[in-house]
């Protein structure tokens, strides 16, 4: 699903944000990026969205080798992943609904297919009531669950999360991850970046530990306290 | 922008014209600079043009009244006049001609020029040779096809000269035409300046959405769809300034109309303001501001691809 090969990613002589970076993340897994700030966590998510480029190595998503892939075709790519970010990127002036149908024209669905695809997807984030709320309107964790849902739309194969649960508080922060296991139980792998190891701790999933731009092979076994399974999100979705 | 969830969605062209019309309407102020930019750019080419048209009318109109003067030698004789006479009833090119015998033409002279008649007094004999005055067609006198019916005409026995009235209409011509380049060098430049007038303004409005552009490429959308709304929005503010700029210059046409109703310039207004422009050239300046709007958003929204750092 996902393969670094010997990534590096410099961005000047003096600055390398990825230094031989292997990793690998299977399909349908839950992967948490974890280290601290700088260690290079947005940098990989960059680097899978190819919002950058490796300086050196390869990296595979999905079957496909982002170094060979033409700008014309990263469209297509992008459409099945779903982002999402720590400062949600809603668009204010677009209600809920709006930021939702705003996407899916973007992405070509029929028009008469939004109110139906966007109904569905903030019922899975238990957002449908606030169809047309703004965003300003609504409380972090909410814009963070619209943010999801539009993430969602496209039924993604790969989740990408950049500190999805960094501005809100551990209540919310449960309601968010509880959508993102969700998510992956339904079949979407999901790539989480964070340094809140207490939300790692509680998922209990794969860890992937990033220092100084390396990974940290050691500790990424050491970082999940929890068993891998099923019942712990359930667990954790009930707190 | 999409829809409100009561409303119906749009699809990719109706969000096109959804958002370009939104952001016109948003940035109200700044559309206007560039509108007014356009509209005083093919004003200034609309006035030539109006001008250049009507002087190329002035010239078509009075050019059917031309004139042409077949002088044929004192000694003509009978049969020499009614082979003249022959040919130019023969030629479509001629719409009327009538016979001034020498006699005619000494007392149209004398009855023109009443105070050169002493000067015919002291002469021995009539010095006025017998000619036709033919009155022409609409004919092109740069036409080569009829420059062959004169050589042909100056051919035929009796007669010494043919004279013809065409310099001032080549005059015009050259007139019109020079203003007509005038007009599309000077709109032309205003143009290039406008273009990137419009240009700023959407470089403008993209780096004010640079957000929800960033949110569009991390979606997949494509550079088309991002940019289209871009475009479409230099292309209303082109169109917008095309057809305010026919308005004022038919606002200015009717204006010159009125001021010019006195009889002291009424003939110099009938000469450069009889008619208005035709459509074809009305729709040609409202694409030639649509041109320039989708030129100048093209400069920019060309700039904008997605950076790519390492």
């Amino acid at each position: 699903m996902i393969d670094f090969y010997h990534v590096t990613k410099r961005f000047d002589r003096y600055s390398v944000a990825l230094h031989d970076v292997n990793f690998h993340a299977d399909k349908g897994e839950f992967v948490f990026l974890t280290g601290p700030s700088g260690a290079g966590k947005s940098t990989i998510l960059k680097l899978i969205l190819r919002q950058l480029v490796p300086s050196e190595g390869q990296i595979v998503v999905n079957g496909r080798n982002l170094s060979t892939l033409k700008r014309a075709q990263l469209p297509t790519f992008r459409r099945e992943i779903g982002m999402v970010f720590q400062d949600f990127k809603l668009i204010e002036r677009m209600t809920v609904f709006e930021n939702l149908s705003f996407v899916m024209t973007v992405l070509r669905v029929p028009p008469r297919d939004h109110k139906k695809k966007a109904y569905a997807v903030l019922r899975a984030v238990n957002l449908h009531h606030r169809l047309n709320a703004y965003p300003p309107q609504l409380s972090g964790g909410e814009q963070q669950r619209v943010a999801i849902a539009r993430a969602l739309i496209n039924d993604p194969f790969l989740i990408i999360a950049d500190e999805p649960t960094g501005n809100l508080d551990p209540d919310l922060s449960a309601d968010v991850m509880q959508i993102f296991i969700e998510a992956n139980l339904r079949g979407s792998t999901v790539l989480l970046a964070t340094h809140d190891r207490e939300l790692i701790r509680r998922t209990g999933r794969r860890v992937v530990y990033l220092e100084k731009g390396r990974v940290g092979e050691e500790r990424q076994q050491q970082q999940a306290e929890l068993p891998e399974s099923p019942g712990t999100f359930m667990q954790w979705g009930s707190l | 922008m999409t829809a409100e969830a009561g409303e119906r969605p749009l699809g990719v062209f109706g969000y096109f014209v959804h958002e370009a019309l939104r952001r016109l309407w948003v940035y109200k102020r700044t559309s206007m600079v560039a509108i007014g930019m356009i509209a005083i750019a093919l004003l200034t080419l609309g006035t030539f043009l109006l001008v250049s048209e009507n002087l190329n009318h002035a010239v078509d109109r009075w050019q059917g009244q031309s004139q042409l003067t077949v002088f044929l030698v004192r000694e003509a004789t009978p049969a020499q006049i009614e082979g003249v006479r022959t040919f130019l009833a023969g030629e479509p090119s001629f719409s009327k001609f009538t016979y001034v015998s020498r006699e005619a033409a000494y007392a149209k002279f004398r009855k023109h020029f009443t105070q050169l008649a002493p000067v015919l007094d002291d002469l021995d004999q009539n010095p006025f040779p017998p000619s036709f005055e033919v009155q022409l067609t609409k004919v092109n006198v740069n036409d080569p096809k009829f420059t062959k019916l004169l050589g042909r005409l100056r051919a035929v026995g009796g007669i010494d000269d043919v004279q013809l009235d065409w310099q001032w209409v080549s005059r015009l011509r050259r007139i019109a035409g020079v203003l007509s380049l005038v007009g599309l060098v000077a709109g032309g430049i205003l143009a290039v300046a406008a273009a990137f007038t419009i240009s700023n303004v959407i470089r403008l409005t993209m780096f004010l959405y640079r957000e929800e552009i960033d949110i569009m490429r991390l979606v997949g959308a494509t550079e088309a769809t991002i940019r289209g709304p871009f475009l479409l929005e230099g292309v209303f503010q082109g169109m917008c300034g095309g057809l305010l700029a026919v308005g004022l210059l038919f606002g200015l046409f009717h204006g010159v109309h009125a001021l010019g109703a006195g009889p002291a310039s009424a003939l110099l207004w009938e000469f450069l303001f009889s008619e208005f422009l035709p459509w074809p050239k009305l729709l040609a300046l409202v694409g030639g501001g649509v041109a320039a709007g989708l030129f100048g958003s093209w400069i920019s929204v060309r700039e904008a691809r997605e950076e790519k750092a390492g």
